[in-house]
């Protein structure tokens, strides 16, 4: 039976180089097509790391923990309390390998007015801490003019450049933010213009301003309570897990759902994780349409190789061979041929990737101005991420036409009448 | 693999009973065989032959399994052809049957070794056995040194040589052989007829030949005549002279 199988393997292989050419001009349109869609997928990924990067570094985190109600009812009432966050912040520290962790922080967040002699503007404000978010928050490294909070700062905040603009700032210009407190009433906060950021985002350059976190806290009466608590991560590969396993120790410690929600980014920001997935999903569907045109090109292959092998077919047959076997000759040289093609190309694929744009596209003249993603921001040199994910993948979907593509051949082979094929020429 | 046949020892090796075989229809129809009924005994050693057109090479290939016939039936070893399933005749073929097929039909991309040993390959036979037996007889019928060569590397006659040797190698029952000196001299049919004939007086193979070769048909034993698809003489021989209804008026 084995060495039926590894006859049958080893006549696939030599009818394969017997019609080298024709092998050679399939599985060359194979490996170009299967190459450059992984080179494509792999820019996509490129881009969508990048996305999540940055979203999740002006956003939520990788993880945010956030009071459940907080996002639909803005209210200070729905926050974190100091205990509870003392909690949180020990429980990543306990799930979490320090290596894998970045930062955590907690944050104010709360909508409300921006005010200067000129005019007035909504806003969203952030209370951060300057100390912890230093090395990862996506605005220290986009701030265009002056710096950067830093410890120590009271008064100073920094705003994007269209909230300057709109409310005509400048270094050193005084605002004053208004929102309502934790006792109910509308509370305002003077704040010194110490830096002026610049992301690319429209929403956030427009209507973005950022305070120390004990200003926020002291202005709004909020004592060591916050509105978030976000974790960065070094990489996205284990935020789902560790996620489950704060909310878990969390739970344990009496902290259920109802009083802090810890939510993985695509679940705190299903937009953009939408729009990745339309994405992708986009890219499969391309992917799946040409590679189902390559599969005519090897049914074709194939089935020719049957037909004008149609004597030899019939010999084997009258010999004694199952139809069975005629027909899994012909299946595994189709698949032979699919995925020895589909591995060059993938092959072809990763060395475009990571060897030809190993230091990244520039895409800048896809996008003209505005470089925003479902709200994420977009550098426009994309570095090529192939991931294990799409390498799979590819793999199983070219597996897969290669065994679609193989089957009517092969059920051809089968049908063929042993006195019938040897009278014919083929 | 299944146990050998089960027809027991008492029924012939092959018998048909009223075997018609019509191609086309209507006016146009071809009776290749006609109501042909033959008993051949195991262990014979019987040339078919008949003009060209007179229904031999459809006649083996309906006892083989490899047509069905339009009316009438086929017994190999007491079993009824037409009455198994695809696989149970690709079984059949396998275990007691060895084919000469009129164009030697070697499978191209296989070696003269491993075209000769194909079968047994199928049957399951080790390969070291295997090897063993090939190398003996293609010593024994000149291709001693060709074993690695591919069909489209042998002259025609070697090419015959070694389809022959695929159908007799590991003794099946029966074995069908269309034509199986067409291509040699007398020396080389002489040296196959000789390894032929010591399988059958040795381990009772059974053979049948298609044959115009009067050489074939004077080691036979018995002689069948077909004309236009039926029997037309049906005849045992005793001494090595052939009698002349065997030759064909208008051919060698
Ligand atoms: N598939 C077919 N379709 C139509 N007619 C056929 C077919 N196969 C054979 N025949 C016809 O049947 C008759 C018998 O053919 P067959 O091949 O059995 O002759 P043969 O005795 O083997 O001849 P030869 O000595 O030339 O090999 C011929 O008239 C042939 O034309
Ligand atoms: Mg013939």
């Amino acid at each position: 039976m084995i060495e039926r199988l590894m006859l049958i393997v080893r006549m696939a292989l030599r009818n394969l180089r017997r019609q080298l050419r024709r092998s050679l001009l399939t599985a060359s349109a194979m490996v170009l097509g299967i190459g450059l869609l992984m080179f494509i997928r792999a820019l996509e990924g490129g881009a969508h790391l990048m996305y999540v990067e940055t979203a999740t570094r002006m956003g939520t985190g990788h993880i945010a923990m956030e009071h459940p109600d907080y996002m639909g009812s803005q209210d200070l009432a729905d926050r974190i309390a100091a205990a509870d966050l003392e909690r949180a912040f020990r429980a990543v520290e306990e799930t979490a390998r320090p290596e894998e962790l970045l930062a955590v922080f907690p944050q104010v967040n709360v909508g409300g007015l921006a005010q200067s002699a000129s005019s007035s503007i909504p806003v969203r404000i952030g209370g951060v801490d300057p100390e912890l978010e230093r090395d990862v928050s996506f605005l220290a490294d986009r701030v265009v003019e002056g710096r950067y909070l830093q410890p120590g700062d009271r008064l100073e905040g920094i705003v994007g450049v269209g909230v300057a603009e709109r409310l005509r700032l400048e270094l050193g210009s005084r605002l004053v933010l208004m929102a309502a407190g934790a006792g109910g009433d509308l509370e305002s906060q003077l704040v010194l213009v110490t830096g002026i950021f610049r992301t690319g985002v429209p929403e956030v350059d427009r209507g973005v301003v950022q305070l120390p976190i004990s200003t926020a806290r002291e202005w709004l009466g909020l004592g060591d309570d916050a509105t978030s608590m976000s974790v960065i991560l070094a990489s996205d590969d284990r935020t789902g897990s560790i996620a489950d396993a704060v909310r878990e120790r969390l739970r344990d410690e009496g902290v259920d759902a109802d009083r802090i929600a810890v939510r993985p980014w695509w679940e705190a920001m299903p937009d953009l994780h939408a729009g990745l997935r339309a994405d992708a999903v986009q890219t499969y569907v391309m992917l799946v349409i040409l590679l189902g045109i390559v599969a005519l090109a090897v049914v074709n292959s194939v089935l020719m190789a049957v037909l004008n092998r149609t004597r030899e077919f019939g010999v084997m047959r009258a010999l004694g061979l199952n139809r069975a076997s005629v027909g899994a000759m012909v299946m595994v040289e189709g698949v032979i041929l699919t995925f020895a093609s589909g591995l060059l190309g993938m092959l072809l694929g990763l060395v475009i990737s990571m060897g030809l744009f190993r230091d990244g596209v520039d895409i800048s003249w896809l996008f003209g101005g505005d470089l925003a993603f479902a709200g994420a921001i977009v550098d426009p040199v994309i570095t090529p991420a192939v991931l294990t994910v799409d390498v799979v993948a590819i793999l199983s979907i070219v597996m897969t036409i290669g065994i679609l593509a193989s089957l009517y051949p092969a059920w051809h082979a089968t049908r063929i009448e042993p006195a019938e094929a040897m009278k014919t020429d083929a | 693999m299944k146990p050998q046949g089960n027809g027991s020892a008492s029924s012939p090796a092959v018998e048909t009973h009223e075997l018609w075989k019509t191609f086309g229809e209507g006016d146009t129809a071809v009776h290749a065989v006609q109501n042909v009924s033959v008993t051949i005994g195991t262990g014979e050693f019987v040339a078919l032959c008949g003009p060209s057109g007179s229904g031999k090479t459809t006649l083996v290939n309906l006892i083989g399994g490899l047509t069905d016939p339009t009316r009438g039936q086929v017994r190999v070893d007491g079993r009824e052809v037409g009455g198994m399933s695809e696989r149970e005749r690709a079984q059949l073929r396998l275990d007691r049957i060895g084919f000469v097929f009129q164009a030697y039909n070697l499978l191209p991309v296989l070696t003269a070794l491993e075209n000769a040993e194909f079968p047994l390959m199928l049957r399951g036979v080790p390969r070291d056995e295997r090897r063993a037996e090939v190398s003996k007889l293609f010593e024994h019928i000149g291709l001693g040194g060709l074993e690695d060569r591919r069909p489209g590397a042998l002259s025609g006659g070697q090419q015959q040589r070694v389809a022959v040797a695929r159908a007799v190698l590991g003794a099946p029952a029966l074995v069908l052989a269309d034509e199986p000196t067409a291509n040699l001299d007398t020396q080389a049919s002489d040296a196959l007829l000789e390894v032929m004939e010591v399988l059958n007086r040795e381990r009772g193979v059974t053979f049948i030949f298609c044959t115009h070769d009067p050489r074939v048909m004077r080691r036979a034993r018995r002689i069948i005549r077909l004309v236009d698809g039926h029997v037309e003489r049906d005849a045992e021989k005793e001494s090595g002279e052939l009698p002349s209804w065997v030759l064909d008026p208008v051919e060698t």
